[in-house]
This record gives C-alpha cells, structure tokens and sequence, in this order.
C-alpha cells in the first residue's frame, strides 16, 4: 500500500480540514476564560478530538476512517463527562450508546462495501446501488453519519446533551466538527463512492424533510435555550440531508454550503448563550429578560446568527437554503419518476415551513432572552468571550453578502462546476436592505419629536418579575393545539425516541431470560439435557 | 526441546513446596509464586522465538518412550498461542494477588490452588494424548472448584457445588467419548488418531464421540445452552480467580480443547455451521443477560458467555480469516475480561460492595482504576482503537466474506448491546456523583494498580497484532494447525 493510497488530499477533504482547524481555534480561545478547572483533561480530549477529525477527513482507507471515527465517540464520552454529574453521567451514556452503536453500522456498512466491490478505498471506483445489499451498505453507512450530524432516527442525543454540558464542548462537538464530519463523509459517499438510484435519493430527502419539521416542532416549546439551540441542530441537518439527497453537483454544494454556515452560526449561538448563561447563571427562558441591555455585544452577535439561521437575507444561511431549493427544483426536473416528484414536492414544503417556524423560534429567543423588562443587572461577558462569536457572526455576513466571491469558488473546487438558475446578487440585494434600514432610521429620527415614551401603567399596581407577561408563554398555545396537543405527549414520553423504543424492547426479551435463569440446579441440568439431545439430533437425522 | 515439561513442572512443584513451606513464613508464597509465574511467563515467550526461528514443531517424549505408545509434549503454533496467553495472563493475576488477597487468611493455600489449576491448564495445553488431556483437564477443574468456594460463604459454596455438578457432568461425557474413541482406533495419541481415523473413516461411533465432545467442553466453555453454572460460579471467586476463570480456563479447558479434538476428527460443514450458529446464540443470549445486571461481577460474567460466543463464530466459520479472528479474539478476551474482573476487585477491595448502586463518582477517587476500566470496557465493546475492535473487524469480515450476513448482523448488534451494557457500568461506577460509599474509596496499591496497567497497555496497543508484520509470529501459526 502506497501512502497515496491511505491518505486523501483532494479539495473537498482540504475545505473541511481547514474548517475543523478553524473551528477548533475559535473554540480554543473561548474556552482559555470559559474552562476554569480541569484544563488539563479537557483540552487533552479537545485536542484528541481535534487530531482524529483531520483523521476522518484526511483518511481514504476505510478501516482507517472507521477507527478515526470511533474514535470521536469515546473523546466526546469524555468531554460530556468533564463535570460529571447524575445528569451528565446518565446523558453521556446515551449519547455514547447511540453514537458509539452506530459506528457499528458504519463498521458493518464498511465491511459490506469491501464485500461487494473488493475494494479497501473511498475514492476508487463507485459502487452503483442497484441491489438490496449495496442499498444496505450505503444505509448503514449513511446512519452512522445521521448520527453524528444529528439527523432522524439517531438525533435524540443532541437535544438532551446540549442541555448539561458546558457550551464550548456543545459549541466544538456537535454543532460544528460533528456536523463537519457527518457531513462529509455523507457527501464523500454521494460523490465518490456510490451512485444512488431513486429509492436511495427518495429515502434521504423523506428522512431530511422529517427532520426539519419534527426537530424545529419540537424546538419551538423548549424552555431551556441550549436546548431549543441542541433541536435546532438537528433541524438543520435535516435541509443538508435535502440537499445531499438531490446527489447533484448543485445539490452536494448546497447541502456542504450549509453544514459550514450551520457550524458558524450554531457555534456562534452556542457560545452566546454560554456568554449568557456565565454572566446571568441561568439558560431557562424564565429567569431571563432584558439582557440586551447589559449585553450588548452578545446580543448583537446572537441576533446575527439567529437572522443567519432563519434565513433571513443577506446573511449566509438564507443563500446556503436559497441554493437547497434550487437543487431541489433542478431534481423535480430531471427525475422521471411520479413518486420521487411528489417526495420533492413533499421536501420544499417541509423546507419552506421548517424555515419559518426557526424564525419564528429564534424571536423567541431573542426576544424572550435580551428584550423585555430587565430581571436583575449583568455585566457583559469578558473580551476574550467575545472574540469567537464576533469571528463567527462576522463570517455569517461575510459568506451572506460575498458568498459568491468568497466561499463557494472553492466549494466548486471540491465537489464540481454548478450553475444556480435563479437570481440571487447577495450584494445588489444587500445594498437594498441596508438603504431600506437607512431610510427606516431617518424616518424614526424625523418622527422621533412627537413620539414621547412613558413608563408602563398598569393601574398603579408594581410590575414584577413574576407578572409580566412573558414571551416564550405565547408559545404555550403551539404546545394546546388540538392536533399537536398528543403528538407533543407523546414526544415528551420520549414515544419516538429510537433509543428508548430499543431498551424497552429488549428488556422484554431480557425478562423472559431472566425467568428462564431461576438459579435451580435441575432446571439448567434439563437444559445441558436438551442441548445434547438437540444436538445428537442435528447429527444423527 | 527439554524445557517443555517445564510448563507443567514449575507449578506442580511450586504447589507442593508451597503447601509446605507457605504457613511458615508469610511472604514466602507471594514472592516464589510470582517468580515461578514470570519464569513460565518467559518461556512462553521464549518458545514464540524458538517457533519462528528454528523448527516449528517441537516433541518431547515422556519417559523417552516412542510416540504412538508414551506420553509426548507437543509445542506447536497453537500450544505455544494458548501458551503464551495463560502464562502472561498468569503472571499479572499472581502479581495483583500479592496486594488484593491480604484480605482472606491463609493465602498459602490460595497459591497452592493456584499453582495447581495453572499446572492443569499448561498441561491441557501441551499433552498430545488425549487421555492426558483428560488428567490434566480435572486437575484444572477441581482446583477451581475449590478457588470458586475459596471465600467459604454460604453464596460461594452454592456457587462452588453448582460448578461442581455441571464440571463433573461435562467430565463424564468428555470420559466417555475418549474411551469410545480408543475402543474404536486403539490409540490415545492425537497424531496417531489422526492418523487411524483416516485410514478407517469417520462412522457413526466417531460422531457419537465427537457430540459428546462437543457437550462436554461445550459445558466447560459455558456456551449457551450449557452455560449456567458460569454466572454463578465466576462472581463468587475472588476477583483475580474470576479473571483467570473467564480469562483463560473456560478457554483452555473448553475452546482448545475442542480445537484440538475437532483437529483429529476432522471439521466437516454440518459441524461449522453447529458451532457458528451455538456462538451467534452465545452473543446474543449473554449480552441480554448481561444489561439488566446490578451485580459488576455477573454483569461481567455473562459478557464472558457472549464473548465466548464471538470466538467460536469466528472458529467455526472455518476459513483462515475467520479461523484467525476467533483466535486474536480469544487472546484479547483474555487480556480485557481479566483486567475488567481485577477493576472489579480493585473496586471491592476499596469500597467493599460489587453493586453498581452503590458506587459512583469513582473516578475521582481512583483514576487509575477508572482509566484501565475505561480501555477494557472500549476493547470489549469493539470501539477502535481498542483491540477488541480489530478481533470483531475480523470476524464480521470473515462472516461477510463467507457469505454469511446474518451472523454478521448478530455479531454487530451483539457489539452494540455490549457497548450499552459497558456504558451502564461506567456511569454507574465511575462517573455520577459521589455515592456514600465511595467517599472515602482511595486507590488502590502499587502491585494492583502495576496488573491493571500493564493489562491495559496490551489492550491499547493490542490491535497492532493484526498487522501481518506482527501476527505472523503469533496468531498465524496457531491457525495454520487449524486451517491448512
């Protein structure tokens, strides 16, 4: 074996090396004021992980890949655990269960693959799938990047892990390089290793649009900002899954062109709200209120990340899911098949109503969080908190207006030339939206003299805490609807949850073998019995 | 070779000097017993090099007497394999002992049993008459009889008359296919068996004998359905017992024995796919039974039966990389089951319970502990780059090439329920919060914490044995007696 042949270092392997380098120094710099204790332990896990991620990345092997991969489960069992409590000891577990099983997958994926095709490397020669076990194989494989980025069935890790742990760790794993990782291998798959027929095609965009809806449903009733930030990193894999699913060029670039602005803003996000919940000491909607005063800077970068992920023009998340639905559209218009048109169909329904319902999340986040009657004074976070997230929102900016002259001339580098039929000049429409601001502004300095502002009055009584209205209660209502009212119980009983459906069903099987194991010496002297008559039988038939 | 009798000499003897001597002086059996063990130790390793630089195979005649009619010792790939297996594992388990058994009293004679089931299993290992086999085999077996009921409790002597009964009834049945198999070829030796057993055919007689085999060390191994005296039995020794039980016994007395005995006979297909479908229901049955446990050391115990299971897939898929698997698998089970079991003594020894309950938070209190639990509990549940994941590559790798997906998707989903169950024992024990009990838990000392190192040192870097560079000398010789 030639070295070559182990290692890759094409374009696409590159870009996503040069991003986990980038990410692993923001992260880097925010946590030196952010880890107090344990430094030692943490950063030697946060450089494991840093070292086999360019592994996954850099290797063509794919048993190298494989061990770099399971690799990362046991480093972000670890960080999980930095602190270890009750709560994060049991989380830690599960994610480790989930992430760790479906490497698993991948191993089994893997060893298919060789099966079929005899052949140990990634980029070689595709594998078309046109069999029930080339189908299985790329699955397998497939799964375990679902469940590394966070996709549907094995997303329930993110949500709960993003709850307990610290917020560089949730910032650094599976907001960006998990997502890096992923989703790269995914596409990896999709551009050099397989050639997906329709099924395949059909089963990742059900998959990404479930994804977007069930997740951002979900993430509109949460209480805990990181959680409602941990289901949103699942709903944005799932437009990255959409545009994977395409397997066009187009298609691959937009969905990589997302996973690297989802990593800066839900890492910008992340490490916002580890600002805030460092100075306030608190991340539950109902301590909260009115930061925005005494943060500014972190309000600011958050807004940014938040309108990023919305897709609200011209930050970057609105060009990355602008150029999903175009390869959306471009696929309707190759496919031949009925049903894959009515699944794309399906897919822009769900993209468009899952891109509304972020917005609509994010207000409350904003809102709820740094506007409104302020609770108690804070202080904004040290300097060095702050660097990262400004990097990051900067970026948002940077790849919304310049997207075009920035990012995705190498984007096109690694995964192939791809025209966008619509029309969309980031700059033209910036220029626009800043003059639209300018105007708006003037009109409120012009107005501003007959506007006068008094305190609020309600009937002479003392507004508290307790009895302002807040927010994030508007959001009660979505929890009440008739329809939803069920689903959400469910949910909440953890009903779809892939994880705990497999625990209890095989502590069903576990209690009948438990009943069969009573301890009583003549019951396993009667088993020893029958498995030799058993087998006298077998060979003596 | 003179020094093959070695194997079985050195601890007969030092049993017997021990049981003498032992009760004078105190610290008189910890340090003889070490030194003999390290000695065996090297010339297992010893007898590696010999292999692959001279001749590979090696007889020495008992009593000079010709092969077919006295005893020889044989050292051929496979024996020096389990050799080199048992005396390393030998070595760390006597080394942990010198701290961990201070707590029992006349620790003398817990060497002399010691030396003595070591004896048992080196002889096993060596003999190349199966009769002898079958000497060595109860000399093994009584001696861990007695071991498993060394703690005297009403709990270990249930445990001990349990494994007793299952232990005599798989001895019976393996006596009795011996003395069907000379009444029919008139011989003991295994290479003239071989031998006769060509010339003459394998009839009805041979199969009858070879299910009995089959029963008897399948009882000794604790494959499912033979397997339930093995959870009872393995827990309630001490701790570094356990590790010896799982680690090597049930692979001694059960797996290579019935390699051997299945290499006499000769490995026909219906056979292959019995002891593949027997090792796909072993992974299954003992990993299920292993996640709803409390008990550390059961939990621990009935991995042993889901692993044991991994090995005879991957032997009874029969081809050399499935054949190559089982083996490498074999050898890392060894390492991480008694490293696991000597955590779990290790953590006994401190807080005095083996209920995961009542643990938690330890990993503060003993980070070494805690460390070398954290990399057997990633060998066995096949995490990379941990060993136990390359011997599981290799069996799944064997199962897919062969055709047989289906064991290969039991072997995976027996991976995953491992790692679930391996998880639960982490987070219980090591991670948390602090319990009551493990307050005032500090680490353990230096001999143990040595064991456990170094059991973790070869399971860290263990997987380098796939390379071919390496294997060749080891696991490839050993499955070339096997597979031709």
């Amino acid at each position: 074996m030639r070295m070559g042949n182990i290692f890759i270092f094409d374009y696409l392997s590159k870009l996503v090396g040069f991003f986990i380098v980038l990410f692993t120094l923001l992260i880097f710099i925010y946590s030196l004021n952010f880890i107090k204790t344990k430094k030692k332990e943490y950063y030697y896990w946060m450089f494991l992980t840093f070292l086999s991620s360019l592994g996954v990345v850099f290797s063509n092997h794919l048993f190298l890949i494989t061990i770099f991969w399971g690799y990362l489960g046991l480093t972000l069992f670890m960080l999980i655990n930095l602190y270890s409590d009750q709560n994060k000891a049991s989380v830690a577990k599960k994610t480790f269960i989930i992430v760790g099983g479906s490497d698993g997958f991948l191993l089994f994926g893997i060893l298919l693959y060789i099966y079929l095709t005899s052949r140990y490397f990634i980029v070689e020669k595709p594998l078309v799938i046109n069999s029930a076990l080339s189908f299985l194989s790329f699955f397998l494989i497939a799964l375990a990047c679902f469940a590394k980025a966070g996709c549907i069935p094995l997303h329930t890790w993110i949500p709960e892990m993003a709850e307990v742990t610290e917020a560089p760790t949730v910032a650094y794993l599976p907001a960006s390089l998990d997502k890096l990782l992923g989703i790269y291998l995914l596409v990896r798959l999709i551009k050099d290793a397989f050639i997906l027929d329709d099924f395949s095609k059909a089963i990742l965009l059900i998959l990404g649009s479930l994804t977007i809806i069930a997740a951002v449903m979900m993430a509109l009733v949460q209480h805990n900002i990181k959680k409602l930030l941990g289901y949103h990193a699942v709903s944005q894999v799932g437009y990255m899954v959409l545009g994977l699913g395409c397997s066009t060029v187009l298609g691959l670039a937009a969905g990589l062109f997302h996973m690297l602005n989802n990593a800066i803003y839900k890492s910008c996000l992340f490490l916002g709200v580890g600002n805030v919940q460092k100075q306030s000491g608190s991340v539950e909607f109902e301590n909260l209120s009115g930061l925005g005063k005494f943060m500014p800077a972190t309000f600011l970068f958050v807004l940014i990340a938040s309108l990023s992920i919305s897709g609200i023009p011209p930050f970057n998340g609105f060009v990355s899911k602008w150029m999903v639905y175009q390869g959306l559209v471009e696929l309707f218009k190759l496919s031949t098949s009925f049903t894959l048109k009515l699944v794309i169909l399906f897919s822009l329904v769900s993209a468009l109503v899952g891109s509304s319902l972020t917005l609509a999340s994010f207000l409350k986040l904003n809102a709820g969080v740094f506007l409104g009657q302020p609770k108690e004074k804070t202080k904004e976070a040290s300097f060095t908190l702050l660097i990262s997230p400004f990097i990051l929102s900067l970026l948002c900016i940077i790849f919304g207006i310049f997207a075009f002259h920035t990012i995705l001339p190498f984007i096109a580098k690694a995964i192939g030339e791809f025209s966008t039929s619509g029309l969309w000049r980031p700059m033209q429409a910036t220029n626009l939206i800043i003059l639209g601001i300018l105007l708006g502004f003037i009109i409120f300095i012009i107005t501003s003299k007959k506007r006068r502002t008094s305190p609020i009055f309600i009937g002479g009584e003392k507004i508290d805490f307790q009895t302002e209205a807040k927010v994030s209660d508007f959001y009660v209502n979505i929890r009440e609807l008739k329809v939803l009212k069920n689903i959400y119980r469910l949910a909440e009983k953890k009903f779809f949850d892939i994880y705990e459906q497999t625990k209890n069903l095989s502590f069903i099987f576990i209690k009948f073998l438990r009943y069969l194991h009573n301890g009583v010496l003549p019951t396993y002297l009667v088993w020893c019995l029958l498995g030799a008559l058993w087998l006298f039988f077998i060979f003596f038939r | 070779m003179t020094f093959i009798p070695l194997f079985v000499v050195l601890p007969l003897l030092g049993a017997f000097i021990i049981s003498f001597v032992g009760k004078y002086k105190k610290c008189f059996s910890d340090i003889f017993t070490n030194i003999i063990t390290l000695t065996l130790a090297f010339l297992s390793f010893y007898s590696i090099f010999l292999l692959n630089t001279k001749s590979s195979l090696y007889i020495y005649k008992v009593g000079g007497w010709a092969p077919p009619f006295g005893i020889s010792l044989v050292l051929d790939g496979l024996s020096v394999f389990m050799l080199v297996t048992v005396n390393i594992l030998a070595f760390l388990i006597t080394l942990f002992c010198i701290n961990y058994m201070e707590k029992f009293t006349s620790k003398f004679r817990f060497y002399t049993l010691f030396l003595l089931m070591l004896a048992g299993m080196n002889g096993i290992i060596i003999t190349a008459d199966i009769f002898n086999l079958f000497v060595f085999l109860e000399i093994a077996s009584v001696a861990s009889y007695a071991l498993v009921a060394y703690g005297i409790e009403s709990e270990e002597l249930e445990a001990s008359f349990k494994y007793m009964m299952m232990g005599s009834l798989a001895s019976l049945f393996i006596l009795l296919s011996i003395a069907f198999l000379y009444s029919y070829a008139s011989t003991l030796n295994m290479a003239d068996l071989a031998q006769v057993l060509k010339e003459k055919g394998v009839n009805k007689v041979v199969t009858f004998a070879f299910v009995l085999f089959l029963v008897g060390f399948g009882l000794k191994a604790a494959i499912v359905p033979f397997h339930a005296w093995l959870p009872d039995a393995h827990p309630s020794a001490p701790a570094p017992i356990s590790a010896a039980l799982s680690g090597v016994l049930i692979k001694v007395l059960g797996i290579y024995s019935l390699i051997r005995i299945s290499t006499i006979i000769g490995i026909n297909k219906l056979f292959s796919n019995t002891l593949m479908f027997l090792g796909g229901l072993s992974i299954i049955v003992g990993v299920l039974l292993a996640i709803g446990q409390m008990d550390l050391k059961r939990l621990l115990a009935y991995h042993s039966i889901s692993q044991v299971g991994y090995i005879i897939l991957g032997l009874g898929i029969g081809t050399p990389l499935g054949v190559s698997g089982g083996l490498f698998h074999l050898f890392n089970h060894s390492i991480f089951k008694s490293l696991l079991f000597l955590n779990s003594g290790a953590i006994e020894y401190t807080i005095g319970t083996r209920n995961l309950d009542q643990m938690g938070g330890l990993r503060e209190k003993m980070p070494i502990t805690s460390a070398t639990c954290l990399i057997a509990s990633m060998s066995i549940s096949g995490i990379p780059p941990f060993n136990g994941f390359f011997s599981k590559l290799l069996i799944v790798l064997a199962c897919i090439k062969s055709g047989y997906i289906g064991y290969g998707i039991v072997a995976v989903i027996g991976s995953i329920l491992t790692l679930s169950s391996f998880m639960k024992v982490q987070r219980y024990a090591f991670f948390g919060s602090l319990s009551k009990k493990s307050q005032e838990a500090k680490e353990v000392p230096s001999f143990m914490k040595l064991a456990m190192l170094i059991l973790a040192i070869i399971c860290s870097v263990g997987g380098l044995l796939i390379f071919k560079d390496i294997g060749n000398y080891f696991i490839k010789p050993a499955q070339e007696i096997i597979v031709k």
